[in-house]
């Protein structure tokens, strides 16, 4: 898999993620229950508990600024510096991911769809980073090195202004 | 074939030692490189980790690890629930005057956080509006959901029921919930109920531990579970809500923290 069509993948992934984080803020700010399949609602339940905010700060904006990072990275001209800022970002997110996980099925016992849903996205964007991350001295020339040859980190074009 | 049309010339010797240079120098470069990317990525993995444990910590002080409150705070905690529940009638592990119109049955588990944010939320309302007024009984039930190990979850949600061998089981409820201690702990043993016991009210100790014993509290616990599954509940505090001896339904997604839901609800079943 070419390090273009990874880096596609995981900016499609990280818009998923951040459009339901921006839905989860929305639904945090607004008071209306979020969607949910279960009879009872457990999205509610998780999303209006104790643990649906950090320091007074709610979960779901965290997890969106989270998401930003992410695609801020990723849409950044690539470099060894962009592909660590995704790794970081991606990595926190998944520890992030990992606590609210915990707490849904050990503190509160109640699962939330949407939750899941992210937590899944970001540990396919964290699996994905840290796999482009480590890979990337075996890119070809023109995603790594520079036009001579001499393996200096040099940036290739944004995404959008690189060809097919 | 001569030696010279075979050995290379030393052009080609110095191209191919040129090379082998630039190989391994760029193996070299590639090992050095690989190296710092894990020293990076396990130096993001610690800082990560670190970030959660502080989390996770800062997180889990909400409640007192403990639970069980003494001296001045135990008096407060007893004051409190009493000024709630005093001079409202209690038959077993139902609050309110028998012959109110509504009932809410309350499925929990005396564990749950959830449970204890609705006893401190929206329940207190409620009974001040409802329950006191004669208009509203509310039913406890017990579903395992917080408390891990069955046995306790057993023993915890018997000893309350014991407790209203005596007509004091809301007492016992409400004490649990606001002294309720940090998940996971393991922090209800036979001291913390004993003690919990201790701050109801006017509860005769030897009988509420001998009412411990009781095979029907135990079958009781069952059938509340069995009813929970029946409607399909899989998380507490779950509620049903109807006319007294009439149909119940399922009261769904309530705010716990205010009783408007509920109140409209039951507006509802009394107009």
């Amino acid at each position: 898999m070419s390090n273009r069509v990874i880096r596609i993948a995981m900016i499609v992934i990280a818009t998923l993620g951040l459009c339901l984080t921006i839905y989860l803020t929305y639904v945090h700010y607004s008071g209306t229950p979020p969607l949910c399949s279960t009879t009872h609602n457990t999205c509610l339940k998780v999303q209006t508990s104790q643990y649906a905010e950090l320091a007074g700060v709610p979960v779901a904006l965290i997890g969106l600024l989270g998401y930003i990072a992410i695609l801020g990275s990723l849409l950044l001209p690539e470099s060894e510096q962009t592909r660590f800022a995704t790794v970081a970002f991606a990595l926190v997110g998944f520890g992030f991911s990992a606590y609210l996980t915990y707490r849904e099925l050990f503190s509160l016992h109640e699962v939330c769809e949407e939750c899941v849903t992210s937590a899944v996205i970001m540990t396919v964007i964290a699996s994905l980073s840290v796999w482009r991350f480590l890979r990337s001295e075996a890119l070809p020339p023109d995603a790594t090195l520079d036009a001579a040859g001499t393996g200096a980190d040099t940036a290739v074009p944004p995404l959008s202004a690189a060809g097919p | 074939m001569s030696p010279s049309d075979t050995d290379p010339t030393r052009k080609e010797r110095r191209e191919q030692a040129r090379s082998e240079r630039k190989a391994l120098e760029a193996a070299t470069a590639a090992q050095a490189a690989r190296r710092k990317r894990m020293i990076q990525l396990g130096s993001v993995i610690g800082a990560v980790v670190v970030i959660i444990v502080v989390i996770l910590a800062a997180t889990s002080g909400g409640s007192s690890k403990s639970g069980l409150a003494k001296g001045k705070q135990a008096n407060a905690e007893v004051a409190t629930v009493s000024s709630l529940i005093k001079g409202i009638p209690q038959s077993a592990n139902v609050l309110g005057n028998p012959k109110a119109p509504v009932t809410l049955k309350y499925f929990g588990d005396l564990e749950c956080p959830i449970c204890k944010e609705f006893t401190l939320g929206a329940l207190p309302p409620l009974i001040e509006k409802y329950v006191r007024s004669g208009k509203l009984k509310i039913e406890y039930l017990s579903l395992e959901t917080a408390t891990h190990e069955p046995e306790t979850f057993r023993t915890q949600q018997i000893a309350a029921y014991a407790a209203g061998k005596q007509n004091l089981a809301w007492y016992f409820i409400e004490l649990f919930y606001h002294e309720q201690g940090a998940e996971d702990t393991g922090y209800v043993t036979e001291n913390y109920l004993q003690g919990l016991a201790q701050q109801v009210p006017g509860i005769n100790l030897p009988n509420w531990s001998a009412a411990r014993n009781d095979p029907a509290l135990a079958e009781q616990v069952t059938s509340d579970g069995q009813l929970a599954n029946q409607h399909g509940f899989t998380g507490t505090p779950s509620f049903l809500l109807g006319k007294t001896g009439g149909s119940f339904t399922v009261l769904e997604n309530p705010n716990l923290e205010q009783p408007s839901d509920f109140e409209s609800a039951i507006n509802k079943l009394l107009s």
